[in-house]
């Protein structure tokens, strides 16, 4: 079985009072594998963002269903889903969205913090996860005082902290530059060589050329999807930018 | 650009904010209509039935201004709160390209709509709510009813005059604050990065010790007359220290807690803790402002109520008889024993002539000089003014009354005996005195020492501001006799000789009035040259309307300016609140998406918004306790002296200011809650 299904995934945002309404997701299939590392590519207005959120819970699907190792989204009740979502989900942000309040070792700690973890355990945890992050020395510090890559690699850490059956991850090199980009991109080979599952929204063919799957999605559906199989990054990378110039030309790949 | 253009764009303005503007105009129209109020009872002809409240009238007249300088003050400050949370606004008119002078227009239109509502509404108000006023403040003062309406010319004139120019001055500031910010600044506005509060512990400390430095003073304080001076040191101790704790201390706290890992990464503790030491740094000073303002609240409630409430109590110890004949003469008085069965029996004679008795009869009399005390001396020689202003030790001033031993066995019912150059000797404050007691240059044996408080001996001292002595000698006149010659600073004899006839008659009110004026003619006519300085008869009837309007006028001012500060107190805390929504909006997103649930937002809210909220009534409550025995004392000089009830007063004003409190915490923790999910 695999560890993400998605079958048949509709969303529709109804238009005010009768307005016109929009179908952001029209009908989308995929699976995701224990262990892959899946991009999802698309124009703004493609529809990723929305699927990003329903897989993450944030939001609800019109019709369809999203079934993560085994457990259907759309029957976990409301009280139950930040729950759910601390527990069986890592989020990484374009905006990494750090709380400026809490210093960086505190902003990973959340999470465990709102399960009700032990401090001793949550200690133990960070210490394991910090090094291959390259973060131990930055832990003191807060937000502001740390570059945009290293608060990313904060959120990265926040992310893994709960030992999540998938990360998502949207846009995480939005608001980098390019080498902080590497960097981040070269992070999530690593942890994703480590057995962790990761499916990241993006539209930087750079970032989506280290995944092991790149899916295309154009007006709500899933389009057209390229492995990456034995091809180094370099020829990945020309690949995906091979589909993308054939997309923008409206060319018909099936 | 049209005409109508700004008009529309400032009424949107004011609706679309409607949150953070109807508790402005709110408080604006409450504030205008209690100045009016205010100024009616004050200042108007009108109104008849006060006519002989002038005492109670001059308090109110008070109370106008101070309305018009906290009106001021406060309105100025939500104002600029106001205009804060609407710079991005503001911003993006002028990204859009306007420019300042446009700016100033909008601003300027949506002042004269707030000022319009609040006017109109206010003086409304002020007219609706004036004749229930009025029928509160007859009652409290207990002048006559009067049930026709009256609309005052005046004061509506005055009222529009004073609040009109207040918010003149509040749209200068409000132009004044756009034009001098830089449009990316207030694009950007709120976003300006903010580093972390440092626990200051040299600050934190300091502050506590000067806080608790303050509360042993305010404990300490022995004597009214000293109380005054060292009253205003612990008051501006407590007060720096409030500030210094709240603002330091409580960053500090957090830093500890932060500290306590066990403590710290709690579920319900972990955000509050954090965003508490950011809050405190920046709402330290807001919050000591507001404990602040509720001390001053309870203080000026709780005293003024327990004076007003105590009146009677009052007016019967300073006036233990219907009728009280005094007459005062400085210096030394030979011929006293004829002086005295003199008005004893012209006394009785005319209240004979007017149809009654004299009953409950207390006569006596005294003579008085005051000293410097200390080691069984008083000393009778110092120049106050050049020794006390600049030891300011009023702790050792002493008045000594020396009365007769015929009068001390009469008035206590006792059967003492003394033997010359012994004394019995009653003590009235904290001084210790040995075996002997010298006055100048006589040296007294104190045969024994005795305890006045439950005898009539108590009705000879009006209050005990400073430490008294109570000599009581066989030979009244052979024992001042020496100090006949001494004169004080001012070449007075430092003895005054003090006569008091107090006594009940059969009469009815009418009459108590009309026996003291034919006593005052005839005290004035036979005892009233440059030696007897004070000859008169005081009715206990006629000075009762004095102590009611007085302390009726002290309470129903202190009414009306609770209501107002209280009201200011709890919108400040409101704004607050709001702006920090704002602020924490993104926050409680980012958190919801890493996991928290609705539950625990609530949760945290709760907690956070609970502790802004109670730090300063707490903190107010211990403030009062503290200043309550000097409060006490302070009261003494009105002659009250009832602190049981001074207590219950206090505990009924922290009762009413607490119920009010609950009711806008829970209404002010919903609008965040609204605000952040």
């Amino acid at each position: 079985m695999s560890l993400l299904e998605v079958t048949g995934l509709k969303k529709i945002y109804k238009g005010r009072r009768g307005g016109a309404s929009v179908e952001a997701l029209k009908n989308v299939n995929f699976t995701v594998e224990k262990g892959e590392f899946v991009a999802i590519m698309g124009e703004s207005g493609s529809g990723k963002t929305t699927l990003l959120n329903v897989l993450a819970a944030l939001d609800k699907a019109t019709s369809g269903t999203v079934i993560l190792d085994g457990m259907n989204l759309s029957t976990i009740k409301e009280s139950a889903m930040a729950k759910f979502r601390r527990d069986n989900l890592g989020y990484v942000f374009q905006d990494f969205n750090l709380l400026d309040t809490f210093t960086l070792e505190d902003n990973i700690y959340l999470p465990l913090v709102l399960a009700g973890k032990k401090h001793a355990e949550m200690k133990a945890r960070l210490d394991k996860l910090a090094p291959s992050l390259g973060i131990a020395d930055l832990l003191k510090k807060y937000p502001y005082e740390v570059s945009g890559g290293q608060k990313q690699r904060a959120a990265v850490a926040r992310a893994l902290i709960t030992d999540p059956r998938i990360i998502l991850a949207d846009e995480p090199t939005g608001a980098l530059d390019s080498k902080s980009s590497d960097e981040l991109l070269d992070l999530f080979s690593r942890v994703n060589q480590m057995g962790q599952t990761i499916l990241m929204v993006t539209h930087s063919t750079k970032a989506a050329s280290h995944a092991s799957r790149v899916m295309f999605i154009k007006d709500g559906i899933i389009f057209h999807q390229i492995y990456k199989g034995s091809s180094t990054d370099t020829q990945m990378y020309q690949k995906i930018s091979d589909t993308l110039n054939l997309l923008a030309q409206g060319g018909d790949l099936k | 650009m049209k005409l109508g253009l700004y008009p529309k764009i400032a009424a949107d303005g004011i609706r679309k904010n409607g949150r953070l503007y109807m508790p402005y105009i709110f408080t604006s129209i409450l504030m205008i209509a209690v100045f009016y109020i205010m100024h009616l009872l004050g200042f108007s002809e009108m109104l008849q039935n006060f006519e002989g409240a002038s005492t109670a009238r001059d308090i109110l007249k008070l109370g106008t201004r101070i309305m018009a300088v906290f009106g001021t003050i406060f309105l100025f400050y939500t104002q600029s709160a106001l205009i804060k949370g609407r710079l991005k606004e503001f911003g993006l008119y002028s990204v859009l390209g306007m420019n300042r002078k446009n700016l100033g227009r909008v601003i300027f239109y949506e002042m004269l709509m707030t000022w319009a509502i609040s006017m109109t509404g206010g003086l409304l108000a002020g007219i609706g709510l004036s004749k229930l006023a009025e029928l509160g403040f007859a009652k409290i003062i207990g002048a006559g009813v009067d049930y026709s309406f009256f609309i005052s010319g005046d004061s509506l004139l005055c009222t529009f005059i004073v609040y009109s120019v207040i918010f003149f001055l509040i749209f200068l500031n409000a132009v004044r604050q756009v034009r001098f910010t830089r449009t990316i600044n207030l694009v950007h506005a709120d976003k300006a990065g903010e580093k972390p509060p440092k626990a200051n512990w040299v600050i934190g400390i300091l502050g506590l010790v000067i806080l608790l430095t303050g509360y042993t003073i305010a404990i300490k304080i022995d004597s009214p007359l000293s109380a005054l001076f060292w009253f205003f040191i612990a008051v501006i101790l407590i007060i720096v220290g409030t500030y210094l704790v709240l603002i330091a201390g409580s960053v500090l706290l957090c830093r500890i807690l932060q500290k306590n890992k066990k403590y710290y990464y709690k579920t319900n503790h972990f955000v509050s803790v954090s965003s508490m030491a950011f809050r405190m740094k920046r709402n330290g000073a807001g919050l000591a402002s507001i404990c602040i303002l509720l001390t001053m609240i309870l203080v000026m409630i709780s005293s003024t109520s327990a004076l007003y409430f105590n009146r009677e109590e009052t007016l019967r110890n300073r006036y233990p008889n219907q009728l009280n004949v005094t007459t005062t003469k400085n210096g030394y008085v030979e011929n006293y024993k004829e002086v005295v069965s003199k008005i004893e029996s012209d006394v009785a004679k005319m209240a004979e002539e007017n149809g009654t008795a004299t009953d409950n009869v207390i006569s006596y009399c005294n003579y008085s000089l005051s000293g410097y005390y200390g080691d069984n001396k008083v000393d009778i020689d110092l120049d106050p003014y050049s020794t006390l202003s600049t030891t300011l030790d009023y702790d050792r001033v002493v008045q000594v009354y020396f009365f007769s031993l015929e009068d001390y066995n009469r008035l206590c019912g006792e059967n003492e005996s003394l033997s010359k150059g012994e004394i019995l000797l009653a003590i009235d404050g904290k001084l210790k005195v040995g075996d002997e007691l010298a006055v100048g240059n006589e040296s007294y044996k104190i045969a024994k020492k005795i305890n006045f408080r439950n005898s009539n001996l108590r009705l000879a001292i009006a209050s005990n501001v400073v430490s008294t002595f109570f000599v009581i000698t066989e030979d009244l006149n052979g024992t001042v006799y020496p100090f006949k010659d001494h004169a004080d600073f001012s070449g007075n004899s430092i003895l005054t000789w003090n006569y008091n006839y107090d006594f009940d008659t059969d009469l009815d009110v009418d009459g108590q009035v009309a026996l003291s004026k034919i006593l005052t003619g005839y005290m004035q006519n036979e005892f009233l040259d440059q030696d007897f300085y004070r000859s008169l008869c005081f009715c206990r009837e006629v000075e009762r309307d004095d102590f009611v309007h007085t302390f009726g006028g002290l309470f129903f001012l202190g009414i009306l300016l609770s209501i107002i500060f209280l009201l200011s107190c709890v919108l400040i805390i409101y704004y607050k609140q709001i702006s920090e929504g704002f602020e924490d909006q993104s926050r409680f997103a980012i958190m919801q998406k890493v996991g928290m649930t609705k539950e625990n937002i609530k949760k945290s809210i709760n907690s956070q918004m609970l502790t802004v909220f109670i730090i300063p009534i707490v903190f107010a409550c211990l403030h009062l306790a503290t200043v309550l025995p000097i409060v006490h004392k302070l009261l003494l000089l009105f002659g009250h002296n009832n602190i049981p009830l001074l207590v219950i007063c206090a505990g009924i004003c922290v009762l009413a200011c607490g119920i009010f409190y609950a009711v806008t915490y829970k209404l002010t923790s919903n609008a965040y809650y609204k605000i952040v999910s």
